[in-house]
């Protein structure tokens, strides 16, 4: 640890590669932004404000459907919810911060900043929250300039909507294989697939995917509680898959990665 | 395209508070108490049944009529296994998503989107 290096330099060093990995996702999004009407302006303004990949990439491929705005931040409501499980996860380390710290740290929180934070609060002692603030500082900025970037060049040329809109999706497939930890995570995914399909073809309208989601979190839930009261704790349903990689890496190709 | 500008307007500041709450109010409430065990329980599930709702709308409905339309949607099948196999092996979402859009559009030029 070479400690004459000023602080904002080490902070840069550790969010770097989840900076990075921004550029390529905001720039989607930002074009994908653009198609679904959205100008620059607005573009920048909801990378800066609601600062979420999924939220954003759902409010495109929602205005491109025509959906209901009412509709668009019920799921937007819960998507956003899982960030209820990740601020009290970290609220453990920001105890002692002033109220108006709280606020901005929230504002600025996300998945990706919230895992490098967390790892870093656990492992590293010296690491405060102003310098996880500072993280979440850097990925905004880069996450924001990304979104504009890409609305800029989604006003230049012309794009297969379907196709971008694949974005979203190709992200969700992601964060579900992340989520997967056992076998009933497994289950509670399939019967949300097929909830989503029989009550959006009976509703006609993404209602069906906030019945889905709470049918098959209230399912999965259940299910966990039941068996885990009668002491199948390590079994089929909910023993560990286990990963072969460890620790999670940010933007790394396999095959370019050093020792970690 | 029904919405305005000012729609978009109100539709972010909307969008705002809907994703603020869920951030500040656990980091409000669980800074001094302890967060109920069926909270985190129930949350556990929350994001992998959206995420696979989400993902099956994209994949499987079209949304102009919501009817379901089964695997025609090849070129977005074929593309989506692949992204679960990047995924699964790389754990990473920048490459994850890089390479479900390149599928998705070679694929698009010989089968079905």
């Amino acid at each position: 640890m070479k400690k004459e290096e000023p602080r904002w330099v080490e902070v840069l060093r550790v969010a770097l590669p989840l900076c990075l990995s921004y550029v390529p996702i905001g720039l989607a999004c930002g074009i994908l932004l653009n198609k679904a009407g959205f100008n620059a302006i607005l573009t920048l303004l909801v990378s800066l404000l609601v600062f979420s990949g999924g939220a954003q990439f759902l409010i495109a491929s929602m205005l491109v459907t025509n959906a209901p705005i009412h509709t668009i931040v019920l799921m937007l409501f819960f998507l956003e919810l899982r960030y209820a499980l990740l601020g009290s996860s970290l609220s453990q380390y920001l105890r002692g911060t002033s109220r108006k710290f709280l606020y901005i740290f929230a504002m600025h929180m996300n998945d990706e900043n919230y895992a490098v934070n967390y790892l870093k609060f656990a492992t590293d002692k010296e690491w405060k929250p102003s310098d996880a603030l500072m993280v979440e500082h850097y990925s905004l900025l880069f996450w924001s300039v990304a979104n504009l970037i890409g609305s800029f060049i989604g006003s230049l040329i012309e794009i297969n909507l379907s196709i971008v809109d694949f974005a979203l999706t190709a992200m969700f497939l992601y964060m579900i294989i992340m989520q997967v930890k056992n076998k009933l995570t497994i289950l509670v995914s399939l019967l949300s697939a097929i909830v989503a399909i029989v009550a959006m073809c009976l509703l006609k309208s993404t209602m069906g995917l906030i019945i889905a989601t709470l049918i098959a979190s209230l399912v999965g839930f259940a299910v966990e509680d039941y068996l885990v009261k009668h002491g199948h704790e390590r079994g089929f349903l909910l023993g560990k898959i286990k990963h072969h990689s460890k620790g999670r890496r940010v933007s790394v190709p396999k095959s370019d990665s050093e020792g970690e | 395209m029904g919405y305005s500008t000012m729609d978009h307007f109100l539709l972010v500041l909307f969008s705002m508070v809907a994703a603020f709450l869920p951030r500040l109010i656990p980091l409000r409430i669980f800074a001094t108490r302890k967060i109920p065990n069926w909270f985190n329980e129930w949350m556990k599930y929350v994001p992998v049944s959206l995420f696979t709702a989400l993902v099956v709308k994209d994949m499987f409905m079209n949304t102009s009529n919501y009817t379901f339309v089964g695997a025609s949607n090849v070129a977005k099948i074929i593309a989506a296994i692949i992204v679960i196999g990047v995924a699964y092996k790389t754990r990473s979402m920048g490459l994850s998503v890089v390479v479900g859009l390149v599928a998705v559009m070679i694929l698009s030029m010989f089968v079905a989107v």
